[in-house]
């Protein structure tokens, strides 16, 4: 019963971390402020997905995001040194103009969004890695073989493409 | 009353388009591809609240979610790595000015 | 030896393959021995084919494979040996096999010599196809053959230019003519539905189609035979052939590819004499052929072009033969005329060569003491071409013109008359020019010299047929050897053989020659006796010597119209290529282009507007995806 009030509660803090921490990522000057925005919103998805009672996938979420991602754009920011830039907002002449094209699209597709109907007894909480993992290791054995290739795939091309020419 | 499924998606919905808005205003590259992460983001949050929400807990969107993650950091390490090959070309990360590829 | 008449052309056809591959780098002159040995063997088997039919076999068909079979169209290439095709058989093989050895001779400085002889032994193989042949199709093969190797052989030597000229405009008028065959060949088949002569000639008699479409069918042919045989109005291109080497001349021009036309209308006989008006038209084409040409030769000063127009005229003889219903007396004429033309041709190339190539009489003249040899040959192959007794062309010219009487025709009787008289003046003109008188041009005189043997022996052999050939084969007059052996094969089926009285016989016979006669004694009194002095008949005909002397301007006429004319449709058919449809082609290009342009102005190469193409594509897919949810769109 408690879990019904508190939940909602929840949701609404989250919610507006996301989205705050969104728009911050999109209108701060710096990119450092950016960059840490960026990573408030992923720890605010990982609540989100504890929420929905997928624990597994939230701790992915921050092992990955959080973890990372996050440090390798900070590594991305370090290398590519540029101007300082001042604290503020960041406001260019398309800024409006973006505004208003996709606030109305997002809002759209937001109520469109309400129209789904969920099912009609609650799904458990919890107790999610045991089914996860089964059907990662056993449905999708396939699928798991070729992301790993993907991953070599990506950290080859990476370091390829980051590699100074031999004089 | 626990939150409808219809928040969740309608909560990342907004994040997709904000991502979206920042893709398209941003001009630094870095930063474009930050907002990139935001609209993954908005898209592993769909999918878990579908598959923890429906009629069965279908878990293939929790895999598919799993999914993303790989193909998320992959992506991030290669993309860092384009604009790290750019940056030693021309020291800037402002996508205005890489126009060499006009066509 | 019948079944192995296929050996006949096979044998030159070698001659051509090897003298035309090795000849030029390992086989030189060698070329001449190998095809003159070829051709000679091919002579051999032509004499035991005839010497077969003659023992009864009269009619055989040596099948060699079936090449066409598509439905109803079939064509074999096969040959038919009967009396006709053994007869020409005979005489291309043993007058081009004298005329090859003569060419051993007088090609001999000449460093194109593998190639004449290369040509030569095709052109030999592509007649014999043409007489062996059993069916129209494969006639024709030949009958393109021999133009072809006439055009190589005209232009042969091409360095110069008139010689190419004269060749294109050669294998052009044939051209022409082959259309009209070409029309009657596609309208046989139609008709008869094969071009088999055997069928079709049975077809004809059981089941005679209209007599529009018989004739013309004749009508086609004919023209076909004018194009090939230079009948008017296509002959111009022979004279203009002569500037080709004289033993060409004298194979192809003389005895073979020219009688082509006359073998064919011979051998369609019974079309012909099915078709009605066909046979009085190729009588008349030829009567006014003949006279046409012997007035031109009248005054020609070239040695070589006085025996073209002369041929040409023959050729006419041979046609009105035809014409007038005498089939046998033609191709007898044919014969005759093959051995006396071939040996006149070959005599002036011997002149030529004798006095350096020169080939205007007015610088010749005494020659006869200088060439002995050649000078009695020719004396004698001008006796037969004026028809003077005992020599052959007097009994086969006499048969035609008698025929011509006989048979009802008394105008063209008397067409030939006249134009025997005309040919008796200029051939004596011709030899009383080159072998009598004072030598006009010293300098040229003094180098002559006779021929070597390999040249003066043909000229022998050729001298021997003009003697004795029409006495042997030709008496007595409409029923000697020759008609008994021919007229199975040329008969015109249901009608009887006019045969005239002894009486008649020989009265015309008197006539002809004293015609003959008269025009030697007339030449004489004006080229020995200066009376009239043939100078003062020039001038006095003013007007009327220049056109004969510009052969009626008829190359001029042809020239502005036809030529001009065509020259115009050419133009247009230029511009149309040009202007429309590379015209097509450059605007399509250019539309290519123009969309390239346009859509390479999306790669901007700015990241930003990339990634607003991408969200677009999107909101068009959330569009779709919505309207396809609410039912906006049907699926």
């Amino acid at each position: 019963m408690t879990y019904d009030v508190v939940e909602p509660i929840f949701f609404a803090l989250l919610t507006i971390g996301i989205v705050s921490a969104g728009a911050g990522v999109v209108l701060a000057n710096r990119i450092t402020t950016s960059a840490l925005l960026m990573a408030f919103s992923f720890l605010n998805v990982a609540g989100m997905f504890v929420l929905l009672g997928a624990e597994t996938v939230a701790a992915f979420q921050v092992l990955i995001y959080v973890g990372a991602i996050t440090v390798l754009i900070l590594y991305g920011v370090m290398f590519t040194p540029q101007q300082p830039r001042a604290y503020g907002l960041f406001f260019q002449k398309q800024t409006p103009l973006a505004a208003i094209v996709v606030v109305p699209i997002a809002i759209f597709v937001a109520l469109f969004a309400f129209s789904f109907r969920d099912a009609p007894e609650a799904g458990a909480k919890g107790h999610d890695l045991e089914p996860l993992a089964t059907s990662v290791f056993r449905d999708f054995g396939f699928p798991f073989e070729v992301a790993s290739v993907l991953l070599l795939a990506a950290m080859i091309g990476a370091i390829v493409l980051v590699k100074r020419d031999e004089e | 009353m626990s939150v409808s499924l219809g928040a969740f998606v309608a909560v990342s919905a907004v994040l997709f388009f904000i991502g979206t808005a920042g893709v398209l205003v941003r001009r630094n590259a870095i930063v474009i591809l930050m907002c990139v992460e935001l609209m993954l983001n908005a898209a592993n949050l769909a999918l878990v609240a579908f598959s923890r929400r429906s009629a069965s807990v279908d878990e293939r969107g929790s895999v598919f979610v799993v999914f993303i993650f790989v193909i998320a950091a992959a992506e991030v390490a290669v993309g860092l790595a384009i604009v790290l090959a750019a940056y030693r070309n021309r020291p800037t990360v402002d996508v205005d000015e890489i126009q060499r590829m006009k066509g | 030896m019948i079944q192995n008449v296929w050996l006949i052309p096979a044998l030159p056809l070698a001659a051509f393959l090897i003298s035309g591959l090795l000849g030029r780098r390992w086989l030189h002159h060698w070329t001449g021995v190998i095809a003159s040995t070829a051709v000679g063997a091919s002579a051999v088997i032509a004499i035991g084919v005839f010497l077969e039919v003659l023992g009864g076999k009269t009619r055989t068909i040596v099948s060699l494979y079936e090449w066409i079979g598509v439905g109803d169209f079939r064509v074999n290439v096969a040959a038919l040996v009967d009396p006709l095709s053994s007869v020409m058989l005979l005489v291309v093989t043993v007058v081009s096999f004298l005329i090859f050895v003569y060419s051993n001779g007088y090609m001999a400085h000449d460093h194109g010599f593998y190639r004449f002889f290369a040509w030569m032994s095709l052109f030999v193989f592509a007649m014999l196809i043409l007489v062996m042949a059993d069916n129209f199709l494969l006639l024709f093969v030949g009958w393109e053959g021999v133009g072809l190797c006439s055009y190589l052989l005209i232009g042969f030597w091409f360095e110069r230019p008139a010689p190419y000229v004269a060749a294109k405009k050669a294998f052009v008028m044939n051209r022409i003519g082959d259309w009209g065959y070409t029309i009657g060949m596609i309208t046989i088949f139609l008709v008869f539905n094969s071009l088999n002569f055997t069928d079709v000639f049975a077809r004809v008699e059981e089941n005679p189609p209209t007599q529009s479409v018989l004739t013309l069918i004749a009508i086609a042919l004919f023209f076909g035979a004018t194009g090939k045989s230079a009948q008017l109005p296509l002959y111009s291109w022979l004279p203009d052939a002569m500037e080709g080497p004289t033993p060409v001349s004298a194979l192809i021009h003389a005895a073979t590819m020219v009688t082509a036309g006359v073998y064919l209308v011979a051998r369609s006989t019974p079309l012909f004499a099915a078709a009605g008006p066909a046979l009085g038209i190729v009588g008349i084409v030829g009567a006014v052929t003949a006279i046409f040409a012997a007035t031109i030769a009248l005054v020609q000063f070239d040695i070589k072009r006085v025996m073209a127009y002369s041929t040409v005229s023959q050729l006419g003889y041979m046609f009105l033969a035809l014409g007038v219903g005498a089939p046998v007396a033609a191709i007898f004429h044919l014969a005759t005329h093959a051995f006396f033309k071939a040996l006149l041709f070959l005599g002036s190339g011997s002149v030529i060569h004798a006095v350096g190539g020169e080939q205007d009489m007015r610088k010749m003249g005494g020659l006869r003491r200088k060439l002995p040899v050649t000078y009695w040959t020719m004396l004698l192959a001008g006796g037969a071409l004026a028809a003077l007794p005992p020599l052959a062309g007097f009994w086969s010219k006499d048969e035609i013109v008698g025929a011509a009487f006989t048979n009802g025709y008394p105008i063209l009787w008397a067409i030939g008359i006249f134009t025997a008289v005309l040919t008796a003046f200029y051939v004596t003109r011709a030899l009383w020019m080159t072998f009598h008188g004072e030598p006009r041009d010293h300098h040229l005189h003094d180098h002559a010299h006779e021929s070597p043997g390999v040249m003066t022996l043909p000229l022998m052999a050729l001298a021997v047929g003009t003697v004795v050939l029409g006495f042997a084969i030709g008496w007595p007059p409409e029923a000697g050897f020759i008609h008994r052996f021919l007229t199975p094969s040329v008969e015109i089926p249901g009608e009887s053989e006019h045969v005239a009285e002894v009486g008649t016989i020989v009265v015309l016979a008197i006539v002809s020659l004293a015609a003959g006669v008269l025009g030697i004694l007339v030449a004489l009194a004006m080229y020995v006796r200066r009376r009239p002095d043939p100078v003062a008949v020039a001038r006095a005909a003013g007007p009327y010597y220049r056109i004969l002397v510009n052969k009626y301007y008829i190359d001029e006429l042809y020239d502005h119209r036809f030529v001009d004319a065509m020259r115009a449709l050419f133009g247009i058919a230029w511009a149309f290529d040009i202007h429309i449809v590379d015209g097509i082609a450059n605007r399509l290009g250019w539309l290519a282009v123009l969309g390239g342009g346009g859509l390479r102005r999306v790669q901007t190469g700015i990241v930003g507007n990339y990634a607003l193409t991408i969200v677009a594509g999107l909101l068009v897919l959330l569009v779709a995806y919505g309207g396809y949810a609410a039912g906006v769109f049907t699926r």
